[in-house]
């Protein structure tokens, strides 16, 4: 397993006439976060759809801490947390009943403690009892996170987690996912905030047009490109791809 | 049963449960109305069939649409909305097998038919006496019949893209198939040519079959209805499962 936690091998995915995954190929590392960059429509959300079980690969394979996520089903989504880029809410149960009926879907009894920890990490204390269509566009967000942590998962996928989250929220959520990480929890972020994966990222990938155009350390990257931000060289990058498109 | 699997039938149950306006009380007041106009205000007028007062005749045939329907509306409406909602990810993620996805919405859909079932005998006992004559037959047929409604409710909100697709099978086939199923007549009374229609009917075996359970008289022998029922429940809960494990529309 050489420490890799994800692994998509020659993963196409093909929606009718759209290829939104075209043979990619990757490894996430145990313990990093992994930022997943690239343009709408680029293909982000339907690679974390499918190592998380939403959706079906047309081709190729993924597995989770070695297993294959069709085949091991039950191992690989007990490993995993999906925070979804679509904000959902049943406006029939409050948040520790969503919390709490998430865990039992997981087969985790939630604890007093656990259930705590998340609430005030996401600073949902005081709306513990409140139902979930009363919430506010981010609060509703922050319940999503909220419900991918309850089976304390190895590995979280964070689909733009902090679209609509205020500053101060986002620069809380960004301590508590550098804290999940410190205690072994495995992230792969994707987001149109450039600074965030900047700010976050140990490794950074960008697809476009479901093809992955780049994977790379971010310190090195970074180097590479001495005195830029992570944004231009991101801009960069798929301008380069794009001229390349036209010239062929 | 696994953890998993209990949530699911639990947070399946206490939804239509915060809701017991519209999934208990309103099928208690349609019932109530029922019994009124045919038990107390037209019943001194009509005379009884197969030896039963009218009221009493017809109460099975409206238990059994009752738990049909909230069966089928229970499961339907649930899933659909939550496909609609988006909140089927909070499912489609955890580590729950097709069978225990289905066993899930199924079971809390019969949980719900029986109760509805449940209340609307007893407003028929207030009017006509509550006893019953097959005890055990008449659960067997009930939860039967919830269960082929339920899992044919799953395969309408996988399927279905707007509501008037959920509500076209109640509405267009459940209903008729039920009111022209025997409920409020014996097939006896008709001229023989209806007589076959009905006995062409699935339903009609199914309210049949009930109401031998109920008050041990029946048109056809009960075990057609008996035999019937587990066939279109093991059909629809084969088709249900088989939907839910391909990913149609919910895997996509
Ligand atoms: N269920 C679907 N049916 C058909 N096409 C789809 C479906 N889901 C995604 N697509 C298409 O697949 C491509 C990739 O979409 P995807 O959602 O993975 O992009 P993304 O990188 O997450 O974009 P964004 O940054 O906008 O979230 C797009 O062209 C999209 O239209
Ligand atoms: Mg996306």
């Amino acid at each position: 397993m050489n420490g890799a936690v994800v692994e998509i091998e020659g993963l196409r995915k093909r929606y009718g006439a759209v290829l939104a995954l075209d043979r990619v190929d990757l490894e996430v590392r145990q313990g990093e976060i992994f930022g997943l960059l690239g343009p709408n429509g680029a293909g982000k959300t339907t690679l974390i759809s499918i190592v998380a079980g939403l959706s079906r690969a047309t081709e190729g394979s993924a597995r989770v801490l070695g297993k294959d996520v069709v085949r091991d089903y039950r191992f690989t989504r007990r490993a995993v947390g999906l925070v979804p880029q679509e904000i959902n809410f049943d406006p029939f149960f409050s948040v520790e009943e969503a919390l709490r009926f998430q865990a039992g879907y997981f087969g985790v009894k939630l604890t007093g403690d656990r259930l705590e920890e998340i609430l005030s990490a996401l600073d949902l204390t005081e709306k513990r009892h409140t139902n979930a269509r009363a919430l506010s566009g981010g609060m509703k967000r922050r319940l999503l996170i909220g419900k991918a942590l309850v089976h304390d998962p190895q590995v979280l996928f964070l689909d733009e987690p902090t679209a609509g989250v205020d500053v101060e929220l986002r620069q809380q959520l960004w301590r508590y996912v550098r804290r999940l990480r410190e205690r072994g929890t495995t992230v792969v972020l994707t987001t149109h905030y450039l600074e965030e994966a900047e700010e976050l990222a140990d490794r950074v990938a960008v697809i476009e047009r479901g093809r992955l155009v780049l994977l790379e350390d971010k310190g090195t990257l970074m180097a590479r490109n001495a005195g830029q931000r992570l944004q231009d060289i991101y801009v960069a990058l798929l301008q380069r791809e794009r001229a390349g498109r036209e010239a062929e | 049963m696994g953890l998993g699997l209990r949530t699911l039938l639990v947070k399946e149950v206490r939804r239509f449960l915060r809701v017991p306006g519209q999934t208990l009380a309103s099928p208690l007041v349609t019932t109530t109305l029922y019994f009124v106009v045919f038990g107390w205000s037209l019943g001194s007028r009509l005379a009884d069939v197969e030896g039963v007062p009218y009221a009493r005749f017809i109460a099975p045939g409206l238990v059994a649409l009752g738990v049909v329907s909230n069966a089928y509306l229970n499961s339907a409406s649930s899933l659909f909305v939550m496909k609609l909602q988006g909140t089927i990810i909070d499912i489609l993620v955890a580590p729950l097998s097709h069978t225990e996805v289905l066993t899930g919405f199924v079971a809390a859909a019969v949980v719900r038919g029986l109760l509805v079932g449940g209340v609307t005998w007893l407003v028929a006992g207030a009017f006509t006496g509550i006893g019953i004559a097959h005890p055990l037959w008449a659960l067997v047929m009930l939860v039967l019949a919830a269960v082929a409604f339920a899992a044919l409710g799953v395969v309408t909100a996988i399927w279905a893209a707007t509501f008037e697709q959920v509500n076209f099978f109640p509405t267009f086939v459940v209903t008729p198939l039920t009111f022209l199923g025997g409920v409020f007549y014996s097939v006896r009374m008709l001229p023989p040519g209806l007589q076959r229609l009905t006995m062409a009917n699935p339903v009609f075996y199914l309210v049949d079959g009930v109401r031998y359970g109920f008050l041990g008289i029946s048109d056809a022998s009960p075990l057609w209805g008996l035999g019937i029922l587990a066939v279109l429940a093991a059909g629809s809960l084969s088709l249900a499962y088989a939907l839910l494990a391909s990913g149609y529309r919910l895997r996509s």
